[in-house]
């Protein structure tokens, strides 16, 4: 991957340097410097124009915002802030209209639209059990998530190298697989003791099923002739599952790993809801519960976090993985 | 030269009275009737016939990766039963393994038999000329190239015999006359039997020691034609211009009466 940014990378670098020398006012050069400055105007306005109640933590978000505009200046005059430049002045502008449109001038109906300052002051005060959430919610998807995948790689493998394996378990994959986990909730709470297992083990479900199928569907679709290298040269079965069968799926079993990634998470926020004491679903509940919206959306925040880094991460890992391959998405 | 260092003595083969179907929707098929060949150590010998005919099939046998019907295959008199290191086949296909680079492919056959050798790595690399693409990924060969290193991962496990399944079948014709030089500099320099399956009347002419013409499925052997050249043969040569008339003329006679 770090081959094709740099040849990705290489072109627009060269283009950037000949708008430099034809004019300075290009539009790269705008953006790059009305960045830091956006940030500033929203600054200003947090700071001067008078709230239109009495919400907290207003001057320590209009400074939140001027060192942001700050270091912006300070990115800008190195050189660096080029490809984000655009949306990081989207941003700045945005919070700046935020914080008019709802602290400023009230237009939206409290307490389910909040203002910037809310949000940030739940930060602030409510650090600590947020945090103590998102740990909780970590601990859970681990626990599910990482033995669902692992057994369904298991499975996978052995539906697509063994007869009996196929015999015996494609009917019951055929009748469990496309129920929704969410739909065995109720039934797994009053059978697991623990609501955490619970969740575990339907989240590991979530998980196993698109692993097992995609594994499954890819060790189906490996050339016939790759085992015939490998068995010509005394290749045993335990080297054609480990070392052909397995990297020759490799492709496809990433695609189950995203699938079931995405399965766990609605298992998880779902589980959090219904039955486990901690994490940010069981957060965002409580917080709804007490109508504190802003507890809320600050939930929902660490949560997009939380997904949207668990999925980068998967996402470097299988291009490292699949470094092999011409091409392939880029998140 | 790869196997320098332990020096193995090329495979004879006795095939005896071969017979060989596959299981097929609309019932059983036979493809190999009454095959018996015997192939002297050191020998090249080229199996042409029409294609679909069961040449391929009877590589497979050879190889250890099917066990025939009935007949017995020996090599240096101990039955074939499974594949073996000392007998490599190689396909028309390259069949690289994607994940793997131009150097974990060529060491394929130490991997699976768990050897450390990568003097041997390097030098399989030398003799098909591909030091500069070690490192490359499969996706970026051209055609010869990969069919060379499928060459290289053969000859790393010393094969006392090479089974070549069509291994040019694909490859234009300039790149076609090339790796021939190649396979015969290897045949010549390696000391290993060699098996190939070929629709390439002149390759066949040009490369081996024996000709074998098998009829259409199933396969019969229709000719065995030794060509004792006292030295290598041009292309132009008119004895193989009566060569190819001769192999054309059995390969016509079977044709029009089956």
């Amino acid at each position: 991957m770090s081959d094709a940014q740099t040849s990705l990378g290489h072109p627009r670098a060269l283009g950037t340097a000949a708008q430099t020398t034809k004019s300075r006012f290009s539009p790269t050069q705008l953006w790059r410097w009305t960045a830091g400055p956006a940030w500033l105007l929203a600054a200003l306005v947090t700071w001067k124009w008078p709230d239109a109640d009495d919400f907290p933590a207003t001057n320590e978000f209009a400074a939140l915002l001027l060192a942001v505009g700050l270091v912006l200046i300070a990115v800008a005059a190195t050189g660096r802030l080029k490809d984000r430049a655009p949306w990081t002045v989207v941003l700045g502008l945005g919070f700046g209209a935020w914080e008019l449109i709802q602290a400023k001038l009230l237009l939206l109906p409290r307490p389910f639209f909040g203002t910037p300052q809310d949000l940030l002051d739940v930060f602030l005060t409510d650090w600590k059990r947020l945090g103590d959430s998102l740990f909780h919610s970590l601990l859970l998807l681990t626990g599910g998530y990482l033995p669902g995948s692992i057994l369904g790689i298991i499975i996978g493998l052995a539906l697509g190298r063994s007869h009996h394996v196929r015999y015996w378990v494609r009917p019951v994959m055929r009748v469990i697989g496309p129920l929704p986990p969410v739909a065995l909730l109720p039934l797994a709470f009053v059978v697991i003791p623990s609501t955490r297992w619970a969740g575990e083990a339907l989240m590991a479900l979530a998980a196993g099923f698109p692993v097992a199928v995609l594994t499954w569907s890819g060790v189906s679709a490996v050339d016939p002739a790759y085992y015939d290298v490998a068995r010509t040269m005394g290749a045993k079965n335990r080297f054609l599952v480990l070392r052909v069968a397995l990297p020759a799926a490799t492709p496809q079993i990433f695609v189950g790993l995203f699938m079931g990634l995405g399965a766990s998470f609605a298992m998880l926020v779902v589980a959090e809801m219904l039955g486990v004491k901690s994490g940010l679903g069981f957060y965002m509940q409580w917080a709804q519960g007490w109508a504190a919206y802003p507890n809320m959306y600050a939930a929902l925040f660490v949560m997009s976090l939380m997904c949207t880094t668990l999925m980068t991460v998967l996402f470097k890992v299988r291009d490292h993985l699949l470094k092999w391959q011409k091409d392939g998405l880029k998140w | 030269m790869v196997n320098s260092t332990h020096p193995e003595a090329p495979l004879g083969l006795t095939l005896s009275h071969i017979h060989h179907s596959y299981d097929m929707p609309s019932g059983s098929r036979l493809v190999l009737e009454n095959v018996s060949l015997d192939v002297e150590p050191g020998e090249f010998v080229a199996l042409i016939g029409p294609s679909g005919c069961g040449k391929s099939t009877l590589l497979r046998l050879v190889a250890g990766l099917e066990a025939p019907d009935a007949g017995t295959l020996l090599a240096d008199d101990t039955p074939i039963t499974e594949p073996d290191p000392s007998r490599i086949i190689m396909f028309q296909d390259p069949t690289l393994y994607p994940w793997r680079t131009v150097r974990g492919n060529i060491s394929l056959g130490l991997d699976i038999r768990k050897e450390k050798d990568p003097e041997a790595i390097d030098a399989a690399i030398r003799l098909v000329g591909l030091q500069e693409f070690a490192a490359a990924w499969p996706h970026q060969l051209s055609g010869g190239m990969a069919q060379r290193v499928a060459l290289a991962r053969a000859l790393i496990n010393n094969p006392r015999l090479l089974l070549l399944d069509e291994p040019l079948g694909k490859l234009d014709s300039l790149t076609r006359l090339a790796m021939q030089a190649e396979l015969y500099r290897l045949w010549k320099s390696q000391g290993f039997t060699a098996l190939m399956v070929t629709h390439d009347i002149e390759e066949a002419l040009l490369l081996a020691t024996r000709v074998i013409v098998f009829s259409p499925r199933p396969a019969r052997i229709l000719a065995n034609i030794p060509l004792e050249w006292p030295s290598p043969p041009h292309r132009e040569d008119p004895r193989l211009q009566e060569l190819r008339a001769e192999i054309l003329r059995h390969l016509e006679a079977v044709m029009a009466s089956g």
